[in-house]
């Protein structure tokens, strides 16, 4: 369903991304882990059309994002790590504006909005500007925006970010009822106990290259350890100095 | 219940800090201290983070900051060129005038004052807001340890700086003007510059003293929105007042029946209890222009400045918590009413059906955006001004030349034309050259939807095109009819505007999307940044460009009429030629403007 084939990017010398290869398939949620500034953001930017691959493409459901970008961009959706929405639009205003440029039609529409305003706790909130929501507000209606159209493919950077615990674990339930229904979701996150409790499989970037894939299973063999995701994430992408460090803290 | 703890001496911890307290400590041995060590006792630590990130940005700029830098000095050197030109032709002029001249000088010095003043008033409090409560450094600096007094310093000096730089800056051709034509010498070069000072710290205290009454009682960002719409319309009615004081009958005495009434009310200070009339009457003294006594005012300057500080301090020190606390609360609920979603969906039917979600959230997002449509005061205020303008010049006697000529009224006619097409560059600027900086970070959602940009960029060119176009042929029209040009330039005017505002609109579009600016606060800041100002430079080189370009077949035409000749073949090319010159270069702007802009919308990359 997703195939970004020697995906880079390059601003200026600084390599971003690096000839990253990678397949994920229809019904599968995809963990995309990666220390700060490792590459996570731009790859995802990249996927959906914010940032131009230096080299490389990426298809999404069979279309080439560069060749369809009209057709790739409407079988996805975005949920951004951070909520950036029209302040002055009312939640509804929102959500009808991006039914809009998705061409949901309009009875549709207004009973997914509905749905929606309910599912994610916004419906007494509706008819209020956005500039009035918390953080956390503004997440779940951007999350609630990119179902509206019923995507095939979810791309979703960092999301837990500003969820307090019945947003997280909405939003959890509604990931695992998604793949069920055979979609795709693709997710970056810092939150290893998320991704070992949701994803199928697991990509780690670091410095722009993708340096390990597969199942959790897979990976506790790479790593040769068979602690916790968090332990194979630092033995994988930790500098020696600063495993030390962590080990005398815990100690 | 376990107590935690790092126990083992061998600790790598422990290692790594001890390590680095050696290397700080033969840091601390062998180096000097830094200069920023000296003043972190005192308020200036405060500000050391903005002047380091204004040094910072100067020395990374590339090889294009640098050409932004030296085209916006150029064009400020000749801003200041100009405005000095201005004052100084003005001033001479008065100087010409005996007994009244000194009168005027005096009088336009208080006027420039008292201007001054009120326009600082409001920006101080505007600013006030923003340096005081709304500024992101405030969650870092309320929270740590900085004494009160310590922060206000810190905050009143920048919000006086940022309030204030721009007047110094405008002020300084008038003042210069006035030391040349009347000789001021040193004296009075430097008593402007000690005056000065005085005269900005006073609206600074008071401005920040309404700040922090304002913050007490409405919340930092429900009163930025109201004083943002009141300063705007202040404005625009001081604007409209100025102009309607008819200021050219100061120079026309005779309007006058009684002289001596005339001088008497021209010599009476405006007000003795107003700071602009303390400024004024210490440096008229230094001029030669009056007799007075300009310590006392200077001191009374000075002395004010001062008590409006300590007053300032103690308000904030009373005040200000509860006025920050107001602050941290979020914007008010409530619910949207539903005229602004009948009248947006009423007008966006007039467009086709792909283009009506983007019209109907342009429009909600403007009229909800006090920042926004607060701006159409002073476009109104404009266009009545033009069109007064014209409908007051005298068609026969009076000090002006008499328009009865009908050469002169079709120079004037064009004077019009270029005028018109400059007030639609200077709207277009303010509500069209933003459009792609407006969509800020929310850019991401019109980028990763499935939508064609050209689609945004034509929604955002018709909404600005559709009410400019019928303005400006209005305005066109309107003053030709009071000039009473000839029918030639009765249809010529409308049509070439036609042209000129499809092209100054593409035009203001192309350079908004090669210099957008996503973190602005509003869109007069992103009007006045450099592709603002670059874009107000091309429009009017273009307007003018066309205007020369058709000047010539109209004098061929008057000229053939005035000889009452024919028109003969050579004047038909020569009409052609100029005629599909000036269309070309309309058209041209146009298209080449539109393909650029919404290739670069295409392709453009963005950052969240």
């Amino acid at each position: 369903m997703i195939q970004l084939a020697q995906l880079t990017k390059q601003f200026g010398s600084f390599t971003a991304v690096n000839n990253l290869n990678l397949n994920v398939a229809e019904g599968e949620i995809f963990g995309f882990l990666g220390p700060n500034g490792a590459g996570k953001t731009t790859t995802i930017r990249m996927m959906m059309g914010l940032l131009k691959p230096t080299v490389g493409r990426v298809v999404l459901g069979g279309y080439d994002l560069a060749r369809n970008p009209l057709e790739a961009k409407a079988m996805s959706a975005f949920v951004p790590d951070r909520p950036y929405i029209y302040e002055k639009l009312t939640g509804s205003e929102f959500l009808r504006f991006v039914g809009g440029l998705y061409q949901v039609p309009a009875p549709v529409c207004h009973e997914r909005i509905e749905e929606s305003l309910n599912f994610f706790s916004l419906a007494d909130w509706g008819d209020q500007l956005v500039e009035s929501y918390s953080h956390g507000m503004k997440q779940r209606l951007v999350v609630a925006a990119a179902l509206l159209h019923d995507p095939k493919i979810l791309v979703v950077d960092e999301p837990m970010v500003g969820m307090d615990p019945i947003g997280a674990r909405l939003f959890k339930s509604l990931l695992r009822s998604l793949t069920l229904k055979g979609k795709t979701v693709f997710m970056s996150t810092h939150s290893l106990e998320v991704a070992e409790e949701l994803c199928d499989r697991i990509g780690i970037i670091l410095g722009g290259k993708l340096i390990a894939l597969g199942t959790l299973d897979e990976l506790q063999q790479l790593a040769g350890t068979e602690n916790r995701l968090e332990d194979i994430f630092l033995k994988l992408t930790a500098a020696p100095d600063m495993l030390e460090v962590i080990e005398a803290l815990r100690a | 219940m376990k107590k935690l703890s790092v126990p083992s001496d061998q600790s790598p911890v422990k290692k790594v800090v001890s390590n680095q307290n050696s290397v700080i400590s033969r840091k601390e041995k062998i180096t000097l201290p830094s200069p920023w060590l000296l003043i972190t006792g005192n308020w200036l630590l405060l500000l050391i983070p903005r002047f380091l990130a204004l040094r910072n940005s100067l020395r990374r700029q590339g090889r294009g900051g640098w050409l932004r830098t030296l085209i916006l000095t150029c064009l400020m050197v000749l801003f200041w060129g100009g405005a000095f030109w201005f004052f100084h032709r003005v001033l001479v002029y008065f100087h010409t005038i005996p007994e009244l001249g000194p009168v005027l000088s005096q009088k336009l010095l208080s006027m420039i004052f008292l201007m001054f003043l009120a326009i600082l008033l409001f920006s101080n409090v505007i600013t006030g807001l923003s340096t005081f409560f709304l500024s992101h450094d405030l969650l870092l600096l309320v929270p740590a340890p900085v004494p009160p007094a310590r922060l206000f310093t810190a905050k009143f000096i920048e919000t006086l700086i940022d309030s204030s730089w721009t007047v110094l800056l405008f002020s300084a051709p008038a003042f210069l003007a006035y030391g040349v034509v009347h000789s001021g010498g040193p004296a009075y070069y430097v008593m402007t510059l000690l005056t000065i000072i005085p005269f900005l710290i006073i609206p600074a205290a008071l401005g920040v003293i309404v700040t922090m009454a304002f913050a007490y009682v409405l919340p930092a960002h429900r009163g930025k929105d109201m004083l943002i719409v009141f300063s705007a319309l202040f404005l625009a009615l001081l604007y409209l007042f100025l102009r309607l004081l008819q200021p050219e009958k100061l120079v026309n005495p005779e309007a006058f029946s009684d002289f001596l009434a005339f001088l008497a009310a021209m010599q009476t200070p405006s007000s003795p209890f107003l700071p602009s009339t303390w400024a004024t009457e210490t440096l008229l003294p230094f001029l030669g222009l009056k007799e007075g006594a300009p310590l006392f005012y200077y001191l009374l300057l000075l002395s004010t400045a001062l008590f409006l500080c300590v007053v300032g301090s103690w308000t904030a020190t009373a005040l200000y918590p509860v006025g920050w606390s107001k602050a941290q609360e979020g914007r008010r609920r409530g619910r949207q009413s539903q005229w602004l979603d009948t009248i947006s969906r009423g007008i966006a039917r007039l467009f086709p059906v792909y283009l009506r979600i983007i019209i109907i959230k342009d429009m909600k997002t403007f009229f909800r955006d006090t920042g926004q449509w607060s701006q159409l005061f002073q476009l109104l205020a404009l266009v009545v001004v033009y069109v007064y303008n014209f409908s007051v010049l005298p068609r026969s006697g009076g000090f002006i030349k008499p328009l009865d000529s009908l050469n002169f009224q079709n120079i004037i006619a064009f004077f019009n034309l270029a005028l018109a097409g400059f007030v639609i560059a200077a709207i277009t600027v303010r509500f069209s050259f933003p459009a792609l900086s407006l969509e800020g970070k929310t850019f991401w959602v019109l980028k990763s939807a499935p939508l064609h940009l050209r689609r945004w960029w034509w929604s955002k060119f018709w909404v600005s095109l559709l009410p400019l176009l019928f303005f400006g042929e209005l305005l066109a029209i309107i003053t030709n009819y009071f000039l009473g040009v000839s029918t030639f330039m009765m249809i010529l005017a409308p049509v070439t505007l036609l042209f000129l505002t499809f092209s100054i609109v593409a035009l203001g579009m192309a350079i908004g999307i090669a210099y957008p600016n996503f973190t602005a606060e509003h869109s007069a800041k992103i009007a006045a940044s450099f592709g603002g100002v670059l874009y107000m430079v091309l429009s009017i080189v273009l307007i003018g460009l066309i205007v020369v370009i058709e000047a010539w077949p109209v004098h061929i035409v008057l000229l053939r009429k005035f000889q009452h000749i024919p028109l003969s073949p050579t004047d038909w090319n020569s009409i052609f030629f100029s005629s599909t010159l000036a269309l070309s270069l309309s058209v041209g702007t146009f298209l080449i403007s539109t393909h650029w802009s919404i290739a670069r919308l295409e392709e453009m990359e963005i950052s969240l």
